[in-house]
């Protein structure tokens, strides 16, 4: 071997030295990027593998009526589940338990022996049982609540409570508005895992408490509930009607203090019912309003001042728009007539006649004002926007028949909003159906003031339309709906329903909306009665009812004032 | 014998880091084994390793009295009891996580092919060392290929693939020290590459079943891919600092298997963060820089020949390993130097330590 072969060994060593120092920065790069570029998201890896939660449910909260009456609450039963990792003598165990719960201790003793990371042994235990169980203290074995809903009223209000499926959701009604704060939030039993699904040594599972969601004040009031379900029963035995709806607001707040509608359901056993049932007519359904409709009308008109009440109208008996001819509902007419008269006797071809020096602009300014066409906010699941011909569209014809109250739909709801932005004296409200959001500790959490949307008619105007209406229940139409010593303001409605294409020769609408007293109103009530056998005139069906309860409601407002 | 002369002719930096390594080692075995010990004992694992350590201590101590010359003449000798040790596992030998590797001594488990590649190292550097300046041509190269060849397929057939690819590492760490013909090292290494579908179908199902999830970890995240993805996420986890000592979660928690052994860097990572195991790699940098040194400064072409080959060794043991566990190796069940718990690992590399230490202190050619 020469110096020759020493050099080339030097050279190779070096070489060799070079390759060395070439894997290790390849493994130094490697590091860089798994700890320091991409390290983030592996922790994220190797917390989600260890870390298993299973979640408590929340107790929800209380739904109650504007005075604090309980229309909905949760009832908490207890639960025993195990942790299996973490019992030690899983046959003593068994035994005690199987004792108080009355269960097979075999069968007990395999769920504890488990390779499960968590397992129910039994559920909604008694209280006792609880206690007992709770005394033995034994590792590995915990307690927890699980909720079931009650509606202490059984269908009292249950288009406005709704009801929540088996895991505690809101699934209509406020139940489902305000879900997210009255479920509270869900705590865990969190149990760390090796990889063998062994619970990690010295480490105990952890409890999170869950924290109890917040209760609901709703508008409604109980009683004037209960006075509304009352005579919606009575209407349906004695009409035989589909359907009938009742609303009852307070018009300066634009609060729902009733609300119900039949058929109705039981929340307690809602799955034992046609979801036909669950629908909430009073917001969900767009009807023709028919002569209710006219208040609209009145307001357009007199908003506009293109009537006076002094103004004088003939009516034939019938008037021709578009070659179309619109009949008074009495035969031969009204003959000549005020305005007050007009709405009085509410004379359709007077109504025509109103509408059409109203004017297409004018009439869907004051649509578009009074919120009819789209929804009115309320926090309920549901509502409909009712149909309304589009501006672009509309034709003569079309003006003459939405004068009174045909040829457009509105929902119930809609109506009565409307009609409160007249009783309040021009102010349009959304209308509201909680009052205030309270936590467990019964703090405030939230409030709902009334929320003014715009002001439409003025004063004086509201004021003149409120006599006008008053007029109607004291001399014409509305005479049913009149309490005496009472200032009551109203307008029925009688609409055939739409069937197939043409109006229905025997299906009606018979409703009535009024308010008590008429000058400075309480209220505002609509009663919808839909497809009643045999009468079938608003005046006849629908104003008797709302007399009824109206007298009731005044009685009970007197005595309890309602703000 | 030794004397004070040679004593101070130790490579102290190269002492030291080792100490360093078998110290640190004990501590992550520690960690790692403390909770899944099979014994009562939780420090078992730990405690039996430091016994050996001990041993491998005073063995290397002892084998310091001889000069490596000797080792040339037993060289053959090895060879052929290497020959004969890797022919008995495959018919006494008892299997251990599918593969036949090793044989029961008293209480001791003995893994050969452990021992095999430093047997390996001393039978090829005498063998080189011999034909020195005759590696020329083809036909003068291949008798060093069919040397090597015979037990790297007695390894392969236990199955360990992954010692036999030390085989490879040694033996083209050493022949190219040894002066081959650099055409030729390139032909041979075309040639592997050429060859590697035909060496797939050698493979064993599991063996492939490896290569593929190292290309793609989720073809089968809870099966083979398994290791690879809970170690990435192991080190990856650490971070900078790391989780702190025996606060491994990846790790204690046993979601990554073999983490005293073959998976104990990712322990490391996991604990002692990005800096630990830059820590770790550095100290093998400063290994690995003074065994190229020794074979730089060796008396004769033989010392020259054991350091390279050794290095050789070390250098693909920490690579396949490191890489395996930070997911850029596939898995093949080679343990990291000083650091993996495993009685017969930790003594094949101390002696190679020892031999290198040898080679450095009778460095001084003999002059008197």
């Amino acid at each position: 071997m020469g110096s020759a072969s020493h050099v080339t060994i030097r050279k190779r060593v070096t070489l060799f030295f070079f390759f060395v120092v070439l894997v290790l920065m390849g493994l130094f790069g490697r590091l860089v990027y798994l700890q320091l570029y991409r390290s983030s998201w592996l922790l994220e890896n190797a917390v989600y593998q260890r870390v298993r939660d299973i979640p408590v449910e929340a107790k929800r909260g209380r739904i109650l009526d504007r005075n604090g009456k309980e229309l909905a609450v949760s009832v908490t039963s207890d639960s025993v589940y195990a942790i299996p990792a973490e019992i030690k003598n899983a046959e003593q165990t068994a035994a005690k338990l199987a004792a108080i719960l009355n269960l097979d201790p075999e069968k007990l003793k395999d769920k504890l022996t488990k390779r499960q990371a968590f397992i129910w042994l039994k559920r909604r235990i008694s209280a006792e049982n609880s206690r007992l169980i709770q005394q033995l203290n034994i590792t590995g074995i915990g307690i927890t609540q699980e909720n079931s809903r009650v509606y202490p009223n059984g269908s009292t209000a249950c288009h406005v409570l709704g009801f929540t499926g088996i895991d505690s959701q809101g699934l209509d009604g406020v139940e489902l508005t305000f879900d997210s704060t009255i479920k509270g939030k869900p705590g865990s039993i969190i149990v760390e895992y090796d990889a063998r699904g062994r619970e990690i040594p010295a480490v105990q599972h952890r409890y999170i408490s869950p924290q109890t969601g917040n209760d609901i004040y709703l508008t409604i009031d109980l009683v004037i509930q209960q006075i509304i379900e009352r005579e919606l029963d009575k209407v349906i035995i004695e009409t035989q009607a589909k359907s009938a709806s009742i609303l009852v607001m307070q018009p300066y707040t634009g609060e729902v203090l009733a609300l119900a509608n039949r058929p109705d359901y039981d929340p307690n056993r809602f799955a034992e019912y046609s979801p036909k049932n669950w629908r909430n007519g009073a917001i969900s359904n767009s009807y023709e309003p028919g002569s209710t409709f006219k208040i609209v009308t009145c307001a357009a008109a007199l908003g506009e001042n293109v009537v006076k009440t002094t103004d004088r109208f003939f009516d034939p008996g019938q008037i021709e728009v578009q070659k179309r001819h619109i009949h008074c509902w009495k035969h031969g007419g009204h003959g000549s007539q005020s305005f007050v008269e007009v709405v009085q006797n509410s004379c359709n071809v007077g109504f025509v006649n109103i509408g059409l020096k109203l004017g297409a602009t004018n009439f869907y300014k004051y649509f578009d004002l009074l919120g009819l066409g789209k929804v009115t906010g309320i926090d309920l699941p549901g509502e409909a926007k009712g149909l309304l011909i589009p501006f672009e569209k509309v034709k003569l014809i079309n003006i003459a028949t939405m004068s009174i109250g045909q040829s457009i739909a509105v929902t119930p709801l809609q109506l009565i909003n409307a009609v409160c932005t007249v009783a309040n004296g021009g102010e349009y409200l959304r209308p509201q159906i909680v009052r205030e959001i309270r936590d467990k500790d019964n703090r405030i959490i939230k409030n709902f003031d009334r929320d003014v949307k715009r002001h439409v008619l003025a004063p004086t105007v509201a004021s003149t339309l409120k006599g006008v209406l008053e007029n109607v229940v004291e001399k014409g139409t509305g005479k049913n709906a009149f309490i005496p010593g009472q200032h009551i303001a109203g307008k029925t409605g009688t609409a055939q329903k739409v069937d197939s294409g043409g109006y229905s020769p025997n299906k009606y609408v018979a409703s009535f909306i009024g308010f008590a007293p008429a000058e400075k109103p309480k209220f505002v009530m609509l009663v919808v009665i839909d497809e009643p056998v045999g009468l079938y005139y608003g005046g006849q069906i629908a104003a008797p009812v709302f007399a009824s309860a109206a007298k009731d409601l005044l009685q009970y407002l007197k005595l309890s004032q309602v703000n | 014998m030794l004397n004070r002369r040679l004593l101070k002719n130790l490579d102290f930096v190269a002492i030291f880091v080792t100490l360093l390594l078998l110290a640190i080692s004990l501590v992550f075995i520690g960690s790692a084994t403390h909770i899944n010990t099979p014994s009562e004992d939780r420090y078992w694992y730990v405690q039996r390793q430091g016994l050996f350590t001990l041993f491998n201590i005073i063995l290397v101590y002892f084998t310091l009295n001889f000069d490596y010359k000797i080792l040339s003449r037993f060289a053959n000798a090895l060879y052929v009891i290497n020959l004969v040790m890797l022919l008995a596992v495959m018919f006494v030998g008892h299997s251990a996580l599918g593969a036949q590797r090793w044989i029961q001594i008293g209480p001791v488990s003995l893994q050969p092919s452990e021992f095999s590649k430093i047997i390996m190292i001393i039978a090829l550097a005498n063998m080189l060392d011999h034909r020195w300046g005759q590696l020329r041509t083809l036909r003068e190269v291949l008798p060093v290929f069919v040397y090597v060849g015979i037990p790297f397929l007695l390894v392969l057939k236990q199955p360990d693939l992954g010692t036999s690819l030390v085989f490879m590492a040694i033996l083209f760490g050493m022949i190219y020290v040894a002066g081959i013909n650099t055409k030729i090292l390139m032909g041979i290494f075309a040639a592997g590459i050429a060859f590697m579908p035909i060496f797939w179908h050698f493979l064993k199902d599991y063996q492939k079943m490896r290569l593929l999830v190292f290309l793609d970890p989720n073809v089968d995240p809870l099966g083979s891919g398994y290791h690879i993805i809970q170690s990435k996420i192991a080190i990856g986890s650490g971070m900078v600092l790391g989780k702190g000592l025996f606060g491994g979660t990846q790790s204690q928690l046993n979601f990554l298997p073999e983490n005293h052994t073959d998976f104990i860097f990712a322990v490391i990572g996991e604990e002692m963060g990005f800096v630990g195991a830059f820590l770790i790699l550095f100290l093998y940098f400063i290994l690995l820089y003074r065994g190229l040194k020794i074979a730089g400064v060796a008396r004769d072409n033989f010392g020259t020949l054991l350091a390279a080959g050794i290095i050789s060794m070390l250098t693909f043991h920490i690579l396949v390993n490191v890489g395996m566990t930070a997911g850029i190796m596939p898995v093949t069940g080679i343990p990291l130097p000083f650091m993996s718990y495993g009685v017969s690992a930790l003594t094949t590399n101390m002696l190679s330590i020892g031999i290198m230490l040898n080679i450095y202190m009778r460095r001084q050619k003999i002059l008197f």
